[in-house]
């Protein structure tokens, strides 16, 4: 596989932290040929992690969370939306009607916000990309009650920045807050955090409704009406993937690749946009930070070097920042189980916790706002026996 | 010449610069990072500084050129 013609025209659709990497690999790697970037946001690269929480209280302003990239070994073109593949020609087709070539592509496209409201409905708010601050902002500094469907990260996220400026916070569910990422026990914790911040938790098991015929103007569950000054969904993701649609990679959701990151033999993807069919036939998408770097460092090399590149194997590393917890897991956690409590300190509200599989062996790790460097978090997710120092 | 310029006070230790840079950064006792080498940076670590900094999800960290 590696006896090929070098590529020497490679474009990359998407702008986000998975381009970056993949660009910038490509260079490190040597690759002298053009290298062309077409983001469909107007900023130029930055990292969507500091959105929910500083940027969204104004504490910091979006320019404080650029990703270094050299515009002058890449040609970064803004506001470029990609509508299409024809993969049989080797084009894509940008919104403003360019087709461009590419002798190799990098699908990183990324995912939106989900939303629930129906057509007509203005007025619900998400939090993905720069370009939602402005009217969220503006909106928050001039709400009183704020409802936040989905308790998940960044549904924790919005209502603990909602909660820091003094706003009336609901959030709603339709499963117990944080559960499923967190388990039981880790969750409860962040659930009494957050109650004694102010507040409240609904859970509504059969699914949540916008109200307003225009404007939302709250929220309908069961035959209960909520009614807010504002609404903000935070119900997960959609990727990226309907410029796809009309070429042989059309996917309903996330670009399968394997887990060298290709897509077909000229085509790979990584970040939030893909899903890694794994040698046990499971299909995989983590849509964490990590996961992103590691898939796109995978994706830039199996370009340039075919099958010799290294696979992307999973990271089970993410983090939270919630009600004054930060938290840091390794690992997978069993929703049901409690961890052994591996230390605990009540005077800095800080754990270190690991949790067992059924085997006895450890499954997961995790720290709350515990300073432990990452590398020990996660071997105490894997080795049994490990003690913490 | 070049050097890093580290917000500490943006850093949360996650150790996505060590993973990608192991001989440039480090997290300490504290979990927070660490620069190993002596700065200015000498010109064969500069693209493995950059390929570091450049994946820290709080960019916390910059390669610049100092010069």
């Amino acid at each position: 596989m590696t006896a090929r013609r070098p590529r020497r025209n490679i474009v990359i659709v998407g702008g986000s932290i998975a381009a970056v990497t993949a660009a910038q690999v490509l260079r490190a790697e040597g690759y002298q040929g053009r290298l062309t970037m077409l983001s469909a946001e107007t900023h130029l690269p930055y990292s969507r992690v500091p959105l929910s929480k500083s940027v969204l209280s104004g504490a910091a302003d979006i320019t404080t969370c650029a990703l270094p990239i050299s515009t002058e070994s890449v040609d970064v073109r803004l506001g470029q939306p990609v509508v299409g593949l024809d993969d049989q020609a080797h084009c894509v087709h940008v919104a403003n009607g360019d087709a461009i070539n590419y002798d190799g592509l990098i699908v990183t496209s990324g995912a939106r916000a989900r939303r629930l409201a129906r057509p007509g409905q203005s007025g619900e708010y998400v939090l993905r990309d720069a370009s939602d601050i402005p009217a969220l902002v503006e909106r928050l500094f001039a709400a009183r009650t704020v409802v936040v469907i989905g308790a998940g990260f960044l549904g924790m996220e919005i209502a603990t920045t909602c909660t820091t400026l003094g706003l009336d916070v609901t959030v709603i569910d339709r499963d117990p807050p944080l559960r499923r990422l967190l388990g039981t026990w880790l969750s409860a914790l962040v659930v009494a955090k957050a109650e004694a911040s102010g507040v409240r938790f609904v859970r509504a098991d059969k699914g949540v409704s916008l109200l307003g015929d225009g404007h939302v103007s709250g929220v309908a569950y069961d035959d209960v009406t909520l009614q807010a000054d504002l609404v903000i969904s935070a119900v997960g993701d959609i990727p990226n993937t309907e410029w796809l649609q009309r070429s042989r990679l059309r996917a309903a959701g996330a670009i399968v690749v394997d887990q060298q990151c290709f897509a077909s033999p000229d085509i790979v993807a990584a970040g939030d946009v893909a899903a890694i069919r794994q040698p046990d036939g499971s299909i995989t998408r983590l849509p964490h930070w990590n996961n992103a770097v590691r898939q796109a460092r995978t994706a830039a090399l199996s370009l340039l070097h075919g099958r010799d590149a290294p696979i992307a194997e999973p990271d089970h590393y993410f983090w939270t920042d919630a009600f004054g917890m930060q938290i840091k897991v390794c690992g997978r956690i069993p929703e049901q189980h409690d961890p052994i409590i591996l230390e605990r300190d009540d005077t800095q509200g800080s754990y270190l916790v690991q949790w067992t599989g059924s085997d006895g062996n450890p499954s997961a790790a995790a720290t709350v706002n515990r300073k432990l460097p990452v590398v020990k978090l996660r071997r105490l997710a894997t080795d049994a026996g490990v003690v913490a120092t | 010449m070049s050097h890093i310029e580290l917000d500490r006070e943006r850093c949360e230790g996650h150790g996505t610069c060590e993973q990608i840079a192991p001989n440039i950064y480090q997290l300490d006792d504290e979990g927070l990072v660490s620069i190993l080498v002596d700065q200015p940076l000498p010109d064969e670590l500069v693209g493995a500084a950059e390929a570091g900094a450049r994946v820290c999800p709080l960019a916390a960290l910059r390669v610049v050129d100092g010069s």
